[in-house]
């Protein structure tokens, strides 16, 4: 089955509505959530992942209550089965291939609505000092210390000597990339990939290089930046 | 209006009491009206490297807690006349030390009509440190020739950035990077970073290389700072970063390794 890994880089807030095969009645429970945070039950969006033994009429009638009750339903996730499901429905399949970033999804993406700006720091950044550029690129000019994390959600520029931790991409962003003038980092991450110093090539440390993600290996790729 | 100079490193050992003696009492000996603080509350030395406790009465916390006057607790220096010494408690610990009280002390000191303010920063990064390091103008960074050195001053560099209150209010303070017990002949053959490396990894200016001495070890044993000890090659160094502090311009001596005779190659000596 094709898969399309694009839709791991969701960048919304979306809600697992996980239905283990024994639950309690799903109305039942659904009713209880709301009385306790009736604010976050009417603006969530969610996403219903039914255990792989539900059959599907019990998947029919938990859609059915999840409309009663007035809540955003997006679609359904789960054991691929469930898949014709969601077509004959009408609901959105939402494949969840791997674990961490699906997890991410549900706490700390958040849409971004109109691009910002970069975020742009003078360096030296030193070490322990932590920068995050939310929903935007980061530009630093000047070095990045041994110590030092900095992270966007977008692309992170260095303009300088960089030893410390770099995350570009961190809400899960796979298009994410690193460019940096002299590359020494202890840490690289992208969209929740990571890699060490020790798997940087040897060729390219202390060089001008981009770091991106590959789409199809998911693998983080060094190349020099020409 | 007084200059604060604060003497700091983050770690522990690596000469930040014997490098603010010594820079307190350059600073006097240049004629300038000078005090040096001891900010290790609970842990106290200063008054050991420059020789005068027998002499503490009163100190920095008594100042602090209104519980003396801050003439009462200022011991002056007997060698040179434009210098004194505010001494730390050793009973108390480093929560006495509050932004109020330390802020009115040093507005004080600077009334006295003293023009530089000298602060020995406790080694970490808690209260006594930032508390030294919150109304710096001034700070010197001693970092040891070695990388968790060089880390840790790093780290300090980027608290001194954020947290002072000159950066607070959208300054900066000025840094200085003094790299203390250099040994050439251990850079030569690789065991020590060299002076190019410390400076590359912090980007901070340097204004002095204290070679590694006996005499600082002298000096502290017997209650005078190093600088004044013009014999030996830690204290002319010292003169030198005091020098090239106030402005002027110095080549920088001792960086490397002494030429030894044939003699004391074979006896091993030359120090």
């Amino acid at each position: 089955m094709m898969k399309a890994p694009r839709l791991r880089a969701n960048r919304y807030s979306l809600m697992t509505l996980e239905w283990p095969q024994e639950s309690e009645p799903l109305a039942d429970w659904l009713k209880a959530q709301r009385e306790k945070a009736p604010a976050l039950m009417d603006e969530i969006a969610i996403v219903l992942k039914p255990a792989p033994e539900h059959p599907p009429e019990e998947i029919r009638l938990a859609v059915e209550t999840l409309d009663q009750l007035d809540l955003g339903l997006m679609g359904l996730t789960g054991s691929p089965q469930h898949r014709v499901v969601a077509d004959e429905l009408g609901l959105a399949w939402l494949s969840s291939n791997h674990g961490p970033i699906e997890s991410e999804s549900s706490h700390e993406m958040v849409a971004s609505q109109s691009p910002d700006t970069a975020l742009i720091m003078q360096g030296p950044i030193r070490s322990g000092v932590q920068i995050y550029a939310k929903d935007r690129d980061l530009i630093v000019i000047g070095q990045v210390s041994e110590g030092a994390e900095i992270m966007a959600d977008g692309h992170v520029h260095i303009y300088g000597r960089c030893r410390g931790r770099v995350a570009a991409g961190v809400s899960g962003q796979v298009s994410a990339e690193i460019f940096c003038l002299t590359f020494e980092s202890e840490l690289v991450s992208l969209a929740g990939t990571y890699c060490g110093s020790d798997q940087i090539p040897e060729e390219l440390w202390s060089a001008r290089v981009r770091v991106r993600l590959d789409e199809s290996s998911q693998k983080i790729t060094f190349g020099l930046m020409t | 209006m007084a200059t604060v100079v604060t003497v700091t490193s983050g770690k522990g050992g690596v000469g930040k009491t014997t490098s603010s003696a010594a820079i307190a009492a350059g600073l006097a000996q240049a004629g300038h009206r000078t005090v040096v603080i001891d900010f290790d509350v609970g842990l106290r030395n200063l008054d050991l490297i420059m020789g005068v406790e027998r002499r503490v009465v009163f100190d920095f916390v008594n100042v602090i807690a209104g519980e003396a006057t801050l003439n009462q607790a200022l011991i002056q220096d007997k060698r040179l006349e434009n210098l004194s010494i505010l001494a730390a408690s050793q009973t108390k610990d480093k929560d006495a030390l509050t932004e109020e009280g330390v802020g009115q002390v040093l507005d004080e000191l600077a009334e006295l009509g003293f023009e530089y303010i000298v602060c020995d920063s406790p080694a970490g990064i808690e209260r006594g440190a930032t508390m030294a390091l919150h109304f710096a103008d001034h700070a010197v960074i001693v970092t040891n020739p070695e990388v968790s050195s060089v880390r840790d001053s790093d780290r300090i560099l980027g608290i001194l950035q954020s947290k002072s209150k000159r950066a607070k209010e959208g300054g900066k303070v000025h840094e200085h990077l003094l790299i203390t017990r250099y040994d050439p002949v251990r850079v030569e053959n690789g065991e020590m970073l060299s002076k190019e490396d410390v400076c590359d990894i912090l980007a901070v200016k340097l204004i002095g290389v204290i070679p590694e001495s006996k005499a600082v070890l002298k000096a502290s044993n017997t209650g005078a700072p190093v600088i004044l000890d013009q014999d030996s090659d830690a204290g002319l160094a010292y003169s030198d970063s005091v020098a090239r502090f106030l402005g002027e311009d110095r080549p920088m001596r001792f960086v490397t390794p002494r030429k030894q005779g044939l003699l004391s190659r074979i006896l091993g000596g030359g120090d």
